[in-house]
């Protein structure tokens, strides 16, 4: 559980690896009287709390199932709209679950290439002269390292904040992509990686670090 | 004057030597990786792709057989069929890569075939294969120097690599080599 995930992203800033190690993502699931003290709002074709933070709730959570029914975008699986289910007090007492919606594959093209523009912002806005970038992006919840190679590519790696080490196996992910994308003959430069040796050694190269490098500090 | 006199007379003086050269594997490997493409640019299948893989493997093994029974075996040539193949899989993998080939075997049941096995190639040590060229074994180029190696040294044999427990060189031995062998043994 140390390392979340990999990505990787090429010098134009669209995302060519993806790899999920954990896929877990924060669930709370709740039962509620009405009326709800969270506001609620439609964004994006979800349903997110946009005000009212208890119990492990945070802003920006999706509503993920009410009742054991699954949500899809603003209504359930049985094709009530989920606003007006929330609204209805003859529904209540009501079990929420909310959570961090899995990512879609479109939405991590879309966040790498907007983290790509945000590393060239911080070059830009750094108070030191020449900066390098975005190292490090801290939560409370995970930490974002970012290694940026010359020639262009970032790799960058979600973690857990315990997790030390971090730029070693950054540098350990490069070896692995100079080795077995870079030299495969069926591999073009700056294209998606869809390589078979390069997975296998690049999930081992995780899990070698994971079991060295979590403190407890 | 004097000293660079010396230095030259003593580089002269050395003998050829074994001279083991050993390569950078990225550098090979990057090498061959512009070998694979430069075939692969000017072909539209899969089997002739490895035909011009093998083609390029049988240039190395021409000029390599010389050198090499004049390093190892001190100029003797090797006269029995068995004999040739244990030089093969000792000595040639040795100045080729480094280490020994894994398995030499006969066929079961066709003595003009015999089967030189490796688990891991290096020559395919860092090649994934696409979905799309199945079949392709990038050792099409091992497969080429072990040919022209037994050509040269009057075995003729065909050698095809396949996909079997790791990679499978199948070397198809000539008639006459095998009944010609038969007489040599029966000496």
């Amino acid at each position: 559980m140390g390392i979340f995930s990999v990505y990787i992203v090429n010098k134009a800033g669209g995302l060519i690896y993806q790899y999920d190690h954990n896929t877990q993502r924060p669930e709370v699931e709740k039962t509620f009287s009405y009326p709800l003290e969270l506001v609620l709002k439609t964004f994006d074709d979800k349903v997110v709390v946009a005000f009212g933070e208890r119990d492990g709730i945070k802003v920006g959570h999706t509503v993920l199932s009410i009742n054991g029914i699954p949500a899809e975008g603003k209504v359930l699986q049985d094709r009530r709209d989920i606003l007006d289910v929330l609204n209805d007090e003859s529904n209540y007492p009501i079990n929420i679950k909310f959570g961090r919606a899995k990512l879609t594959a479109n939405e991590k093209l879309m966040l790498a290439s907007m983290f790509h523009s945000l590393f060239a912002i911080g070059c830009q806005l750094s108070p030191e002269q020449r900066s390098s970038g975005i190292d490090l992006l801290e939560t409370d919840t995970f930490k974002l390292h970012c290694f940026q190679t010359m020639t262009g590519i970032k790799f960058i790696v979600m973690t857990d904040p315990k997790q030390t080490a971090v730029d070693i196996f950054l540098k350990k992910l490069y070896e692995v992509y100079s080795d077995f994308a870079l030299k495969n003959p069926f591999y073009s430069l700056d294209m998606p990686i869809r390589c078979d040796l390069f997975e296998t050694n690049l999930q081992a190269a995780i899990e070698q670090s994971e079991r060295q490098g979590v403190s407890n500090i | 004057m004097a000293a660079l006199g010396r230095q030259k007379s003593n580089i002269l003086d050395k003998g050829l030597g074994k001279g083991k050269p050993e390569v950078n594997i990225a550098t090979y490997a990057l090498l061959f990786s512009e070998i694979v493409q430069y075939c692969q640019n000017r072909v539209q299948t899969v089997p002739e792709l490895q035909n011009r893989l093998s083609e390029m493997g049988q240039h190395v093994g021409s000029h390599l057989l010389d050198v090499l029974l004049l390093r190892e075996k001190g100029y003797k040539r090797e006269l029995k069929l068995l004999n040739m193949l244990l030089f093969i899989k000792s000595n040639l993998w040795k100045t080729l890569f480094g280490r020994e080939a894994d398995k030499l075997e006969l066929a079961n049941d066709d003595e003009r075939t015999y089967y030189l096995i490796e688990k891991e190639p290096i020559v395919n040590k860092f090649i994934s294969i696409p979905k799309d060229k199945g079949s392709l074994n990038c050792a099409a180029f091992t497969a080429g120097i072990l040919e022209s190696v037994l050509n040269g040294a009057n075995f003729p044999a065909k050698v095809t690599v396949h996909w079997h427990k790791g990679t499978t060189f199948m070397i198809k031995f000539d008639e006459s080599v095998i009944a010609r062998d038969k007489l040599v043994e029966g000496r």
